[in-house]
Formats: C-alpha cells, structure tokens, sequence
C-alpha cells in the first residue's frame, strides 16, 4: 500500500499539464541546492579553523557549544520560511479503506527526506569527526552530533504543525518576530546572554549519553504529537471555526477609478484576501518591509566614502517589490479557478492581466512609501529605493509575468484549511534568484565604470522609460496569454 | 443566427467531434442530447471559444468566434465552475458582472428579480461565497449570470443537473419565458429527456461526435428518443 501511495504521487507528477515546467524548474533547483549543500559541506570541513580564528585562546569546544543555540534560531527562521508542508490529494484517499494514519505517516515521512535535515550534519560532522573525537572519544562525538541533528530534526516536526496551525496568523508572525528578536537582541543588548544559557546542555553532551537519550526522546515525541494533529484534523472541512460566517476584504475605492481593470483588480484583491495562501503572500510582503534593517544597519556593509554597497540593490528591489516578485511568478495560476470566466467576456483576459498589473503596482507603490522612514540610515537609501521602485514597475513586472506566463499550474485554492497545505516553500524563493540577476546587469556595468549614483540613475532610467512604454511591455504580455489561451484553458480545467 | 462548419476536433487519432453542417436559426430553443462522451460538451466549448477546433468553424450572428471577441457582447454561458468567480458572495459576484456589462443597479435588480423564484432565498444575501454553496445554487448563480446582459445567445450544459424537482420545473417556465417574450435562442444540452423534449423546438442526438438525428417534430422527438436511448 505504501509503496502504491508512492506510485500514485508519480504518476501525478508526471500526468501533470505542467510536468515540462516541474521537471525544469526541478533541474534548476536540484542543482542550486547541490551547490548550496557544498558550500555547507567546505563550511563544516574548516569550522575547526575558524572558530580558532574568531576565539584564540578559547577552548573551540565550548565556545561553539555557546552559540549552537543562533544556529537553531536562524534554523527555526529559515524553516519557517523555506520549509514545504507536504502535499497529497487526501480528499479522493479519504473515503477509501486506506487508513487514514496510513497516509499521514507516509505524507510525514516523505516530508522528512528534504536537504533542510542534513544541513546540520554537513556543518558539523566534520567538527566532532576532527575536534571532538580526538579529545572525548568517538562516544563524545556520537553523543555531540547526535544530540545537534535530533534537534534540528525535532525543528521539522515542530515547524510541520507550526506552520499548518499559525502560518496564516498574526500571532504565527510576531512568534517569529519574537524568535528574531530574542536571538538577535540577547547578545547585542547584554541583558542576558542566550548562549551562555544553553550551552551546558551541549557540553553535557560530549561527555553524557543523557541529551541525545533525552533528544531521541523528544523526537519521537514531536513526530508523534505532529502525527496526530495531522490525523485529527485530515477532514474536509477546515480548520479555522471562522470558516463561512464572515465575509472579508471589501473592494478598495480608489482601484474603481481604473475602469473595468481596476473593477478586476479588485476582484484580485478579495481573491488575495479570502485564500490563505495569498494571504501568506500579503504578510510576507509587510514582513519583507522589515528586512532592510539587517542590512542597512550592518556595518559589514557601510562604505567610508559614503557610497553604497552594491547588496543595497537586491534590499531595494526586494523591499518594493516582493509582492509582485512572489504573488507574480504564479500569475494566472491565482485564477485557474475561473480562467474560463474571463475568457468568456470581451476583453476579459486582457482586462484581467491589466487589473493585476494595477495591483502590483499599487501594492508596489504602498511598500515604497512605507520604506521611506529608512532615510533615517542615509539619504542614499532614499535614492536606492526610488530607482529599484522605478525599475521594478518600470522593468521587472514585464519581467517576472512573462516568465510565469511559461505553461502556468492550476492551483486549487477552495479546499479546506488542511487541504492547503502549499505554502510559500523553498521553489519560490529558488525562482527568485533569475530575477534578481536582471538588476545588477545594468547596475554593475555603470557601477564599475562611472559611480554608484550614476548607476542608480541608469536603474532609475530604465524603470523610467519601462513605465513610458508600459502599454506597449503590457500588451507583449497579453498578447502571449491570448496565443496560448486554449493550452492554458484545458490545463486549468484538466488539471486537480 | 449560430451556424457550424465542417467542425472537426482530434486528439492525435481519435477523432471526438465532426459535425459537417449545423444551423441554428434566431429565437429557437435548441437541445443536445447523447451518451457520455458523445462530445456534447466538447462541441459548446468549441461554439464558445474555450477549445481550438481541429478544423472548420463556428460562427455566431455572421461572427467567426476565435477571429474576435465582438460575439462575447450578445453571448451568454454556463458549462461549469470555471465560469464563477468562486471566492466572491454572490451578490459580489452579481455586481461585478453588472460592471462588466454596463448595466445599472436597477437593471440588475431587474433581472434578479425574474429569479427570485428559481434562488428561493437561498443565493441572495447571504454571507456564503459561491464556493460555498450547494451544487444546485451554485448552478442556478451560473445560469443567472448567463442570463445577464440580455444576451442573445445562451449556452447551458446539463441545466437541470442538481436541481431539486421544484427548481426544474422553475427554470423549465424560466427559460421558455425568456426565449418567447426576447427571443433569446438557447443551446442546452441535457441528459433529462422529459425536460429537453419538453422546452425544445429541436433536439439534435450526437453519438461519437456525430449528429445522428435531427428533431423538429414535437410528436417524434420522444418516441425517437427512446427508442435510441432504450435500444
């Protein structure tokens, strides 16, 4: 049965409308992650060496045992947002003599096998194979590596129902927020100090048995308390108790003055603010609102000369313009659901496509004026922000549709809460790196050439002269989804 | 006036539809009938635009439908879901398509008002998206929208599928109200032969994409019917 579970998944992948798309995209990813994975495995092989660097005279051991928590926090962050929920057609499986654990154990296990849970080993195997073997004995380092990998794997059965329970809440973010803080600010601020708290439970580990006996422990526990959530909430209907009582998102008034487009934008917005993956979309973008104080604040990145670090950019763009950069590369898919009701009236389609270029662009404007308090690190980063704005709806939304008008994916979005399970994952964020080339292949030239300022400006120019023939851009688009409407149609409908 | 040209539709070998002629004069009320996979459902999609014929054409009131959008303005459908905007109310959704017509809010009420019957206080005002709903009140948002806009031409797949005995006979009076008093021409297919023989002038039979009968004559239709049906 398991293994005929596994057959069906295939052949869903394969039978899939878009399987060209995957199958690329897979490539793409598969071979970023490779070398990602390397360059984790370099970092584990010479930790030994670094930290003598950073912490002469100290003993190696116990000064990373002092910062092993940073790593778990930073793990917890990145999990949060790359860590994929696992997805399986349960709906046409439940009402079938299957087992319903059945199936959750094997979505479970499925869900295991991701590069996320061999980051820790990369990193740092090799230290306790090299520093602590010959010190405590293969037992200390068994004890050492364990006790590390099982708390990070404990990390992906605690973010499975972390994310399934909070990912669409506020409460779900200002946990994560907490978290940043909490880590960021214990060592910064001197208050307390967050390692030294924790280390002893690391240093036992060398030298006792007890943390991985206890760990293992706690593993088992968090699968088996993940496993059961996921059991008793496998039904159809949803989750959340404030299922079809309420109506929310009311249409946005200024977008009706934009014509049938901005009547459609507006449709767009409810479809935003009624579906729980959208709205993941929506809260990242606020989120991303933040990240500029990573970057802007770090003195890694300040320039004596009071230019500007060529990393500012990629903030810039990222900062105005994440929500088109990942509500964007799944462009029509958002309305798989009812592609043939646009096709259905005049100018549907296109309208469609021009009220979710007015909405991108709104949005887009709203992120860029909400940055403008980060004048308060520079006026530069004024400047940096307003070309990456004007390149962004100037250039990069032309950009970031064409590319997701390449065989775009139906997408269920009305099952219910459980059902949803497809979150924002390590493939949106992946897709992005393409589109963040773009920028930097006009700013660098400049950049390198000229100055700083001049190639903010020629970012700025061409995002100008994009917005100057933004209908004859805009129209290159339509015409694509008008070329290929029947394809994209019979995949909308075939499809899920 | 629809009329169908040498339409063809393949899918590599298998050929899923070949009407050679089919003309459809203003004002009459057309059904199509035949066993699943006959490509009834296949042939209102072509009609409408939503699949690429292999070859011939279609064309609505002298309009080549995959030439143009003109035909879309006097052009009303349902054929399934994908034709609602699932995440809005109804009444949202009644509201955008009055936009997207043109028409005032008395003209909408207007027209809901002819379905006040049909909805039985079931569809408007409530606080319920269409995904929402019941497969019968979904269906009769989708046949009321088709409605909307005064469209000429009206396609309806299976209208009566879902619908509880009291809405079929409401949408049967419905639907012959429409067509006598604006001339509206209907294409329905439907598996419910009482129903089709009942409102329709004309019944065509598909079986394996072909037409095999064509039926004006309201004393034949049924017996015919049955006989091919029973066999």
């Amino acid at each position: 049965m398991f293994f005929e579970l596994i057959r069906l998944q295939y052949l869903k992948s394969v039978r899939s409308t878009a399987f060209a798309k995957s199958l690329m995209t897979n490539i793409f990813l598969g071979f970023i992650i490779l070398l990602l994975l390397s360059y984790l495995l370099l970092a584990g092989l010479f930790l030994g060496r670094i930290i003598e660097n950073f912490a002469e005279g100290q003993d190696p051991i116990a000064f990373l045992n002092s910062f092993l928590i940073f790593f778990f926090l930073t793990e917890f962050l990145y999990r949060y947002f790359i860590q994929n929920l696992p997805v399986v057609d349960l709906e046409s499986l439940l009402h079938l003599p299957v087992g319903k654990r059945k199936i959750m154990h094997l979505l479970l296990i499925r869900s295991f096998i991701s590069p996320l849970n061999i980051i820790a080993l990369l990193i740092f195997l090799p230290f306790s194979i090299q520093s602590i073997a010959p010190e405590f004995g293969s037992m200390g380092a068994l004890g050492w590596i364990g006790s590390l990998v099982l708390t990070s794997w404990i990390l992906h059965w605690f973010m499975l129902w972390f994310k399934q329970r909070f990912e669409d809440s506020t409460l779900g973010l200002i946990i994560v927020m907490a978290v940043l803080v909490l880590g960021g600010g214990s060592t910064y601020l001197g208050w307390y100090n967050l390692g030294e708290l924790t280390q002893p439970i690391f240093d036992l580990a060398v030298n006792s048995i007890l943390p991985l006996a206890v760990l293992s422990l706690v593993f088992v526990g968090s699968y088996w308390l993940c496993f059961r959530y996921h059991v008793d909430n496998a039904y159809l209907e949803d989750l959340s108790s404030d299922n079809d009582s309420q109506v929310r998102g009311q249409s946005i008034g200024f977008l009706s003055r934009f014509g049938l487009a901005g009547e459609l934008a507006n449709v767009e917005w409810k479809l935003i603010v009624r579906h729980k993956k959208s709205r993941t979309y929506l809260m990242l973008s606020a989120f991303f609102l933040l990240y500029g104080l990573i970057f802007y604040t770090n003195p890694a990145y300040a320039s004596e000369d009071g230019g500007i670090s060529f990393i500012f950019v990629f903030v810039g763009v990222f900062i105005t313009g994440i929500f088109m950069i990942q509500y964007g590369q799944l462009f029509l898919s958002w309305n798989s659901g009812s592609f043939d009701f646009y096709l259905n009236r005049k100018d549907g389609v296109e309208q469609l496509v021009r009220g979710k270029y007015l909405l991108f662009i709104s949005i887009s404007v709203i992120c860029f004026l909400a940055s403008v308090p980060y004048v308060y690190f520079g006026w530069q980063i004024l400047l940096v922000h307003i070309a990456t704005f004007l390149f962004n709806i100037g250039v990069l939304i032309h950009v970031i549709i064409y590319l997701a008008l390449w065989k775009p994916k139906p997408m269920d979005l009305n099952k219910g809460a459980m059902f949803n399970y497809e979150g924002v994952g390590a493939a949106q964020w992946l897709m992005v790196i393409p589109m963040m080339i773009l920028p930097y292949v006009i700013y660098l030239p400049f950049a390198l050439l000229i100055n700083d300022f001049a190639a903010l400006a020629a970012l700025a120019i061409f995002g100008l002269f994009g917005i100057l023939f933004y209908k004859k851009l805009s129209a290159l688009n339509i015409r694509r989804v008008y070329q290929n409407k029947y394809e994209i149609s019979s995949s909308f409908r075939q499809e899920l | 006036m629809i009329s169908v040209k040498n339409l063809k539709k393949q899918y590599k070998e298998a050929v899923v539809l070949d009407v050679e002629a089919l003309e459809i004069p203003k004002g009459e009320c057309f059904g199509l009938v035949g066993n699943n996979g006959a490509g009834k459902t296949t042939l209102f999609r072509i009609m409408l635009d939503l699949v690429r014929p292999t070859s011939g054409e279609v064309s609505l009131e002298g309009h080549v439908v995959n030439q143009g959008e003109e035909w879309k303005k006097f052009t009303g459908a349902y054929l399934d879901e994908h034709m609602l905007l699932s995440y809005l109310t109804p009444d949202e959704y009644f509201e955008t398509l009055r936009k997207i017509h043109g028409l005032s809010e008395a003209d909408l009420e207007v027209h809901l008002e002819k379905f006040a019957e049909l909805f039985n206080d079931e569809v408007r005002g409530k606080k319920k998206y269409i995904r929402d709903l019941s497969k019968g009140n979904l269906k009769k948002v989708g046949i009321a929208a088709a409605l909307l806009g005064n469209p000429e031409v009206v396609f309806l797949d299976e209208p009566f599928e879902n619908l509880d005995p009291s809405s079929q006979i409401r949408l049967k009076k419905l639907i012959s109200k429409e067509k006598d008093e604006f001339k509206r021409t209907f294409l329905i297919s439907s598996h419910d032969l009482n129903h089709v023989t009942e409102i329709c002038d004309r019944i065509v039979l598909l079986e394996k994409g072909k037409i095999i009968r064509d039926l004006s004559e309201k004393s034949e239709m049924m017996r015919e019917l049955e006989a091919y049906f029973v066999g």
